[in-house]
């Protein structure tokens, strides 16, 4: 009982840095409202490291998603002919929000999956492993098209991700 | 303005939604960079408004705080 609580206090705590870091992540990248992709970035931050070693565990270099959200963007415009370098239109930082930003469709989506992910698991803490668990059931969208850029499969991710989880004791 | 042929087709909606989104993606980093010059040049807010075709409270609500800050920071 006691120990169900301290996992449930604990997993609070890590909501709120996985929120406050993706707000974050988001203004550095020029956006107003956070994503899945931000929240993925907030994960690889987060302090158990269990989001990181998953991409490991699949020889991918965590620290190459940011560029590979990039890519996907350039390459979706080179579809319809349009160069982005030419157009000269990076994004700039934005001011950091003292207060939680709603987040953008995908971003809710996410810690949907993520409260129901948790809801079946009540053995672990809350790990940043969960989040790319998470995002990996979405088949279509920005953090899709970036883990393909990256040549990672979501099936993979998911059992490297679970793995992750698994080693960690409650 | 460059040359949208060819567009992805209807039949292959993943590269058609993905080109959307990443235009969405460009469309909002050049309103931004393209306010934030406005204001600098003297534009009023209800000038850069009308410009976007939105009221002023929506525009001054979603850019002054972010051109606020990037001042304060050139300042600092």
């Amino acid at each position: 009982m006691f120990n169900r609580i301290r996992l449930r206090l604990r997993d609070m705590r890590t909501v709120s840095k996985l929120i406050a870091g993706a707000d974050k992540q988001a203004c550095l990248l020029g956006e107003e409202r956070p994503g899945a992709e931000h929240f993925v970035l907030s994960a690889l931050n987060l302090e158990d490291g269990t989001a990181r070693r998953a991409f490991e565990r699949l020889g991918a270099d965590s620290g190459k998603f940011q560029e590979a959200v990039e890519k996907q963007y350039s390459e979706a415009l080179s579809h319809i002919g349009i160069d982005p370098p030419s157009l000269d239109i990076q994004p700039e930082p934005l001011a950091i929000s003292k207060t939680f930003q709603e987040s953008q469709a995908s971003g809710q989506d996410l810690m949907k999956k993520l409260f129901d992910l948790k809801q079946k698991d009540k053995q672990h803490p809350l790990l940043g492993a969960h989040v790319l668990c998470a995002v990996a059931d979405m088949q279509h969208g920005v953090v899709s098209r970036a883990f393909k850029v990256m040549g990672i499969k979501p099936e993979q991710l998911i059992r490297s991700a679970r793995e992750e989880i698994h080693g960690n004791p409650p | 303005m460059p040359n949208l042929d060819p567009l992805p087709s209807a039949e292959e909606p993943e590269d058609a939604l993905a080109a959307v989104v990443a235009l969405r993606h460009m469309a909002d980093q050049l309103e931004r960079k393209a306010v934030k010059e406005a204001i600098a040049q003297g534009w009023s807010w209800s000038q850069v408004a009308e410009a976007l075709g939105v009221s002023k409270q929506a525009a001054h609500k979603r850019h002054a705080l972010h051109i606020k800050s990037a001042k304060g920071a050139k300042k600092g």
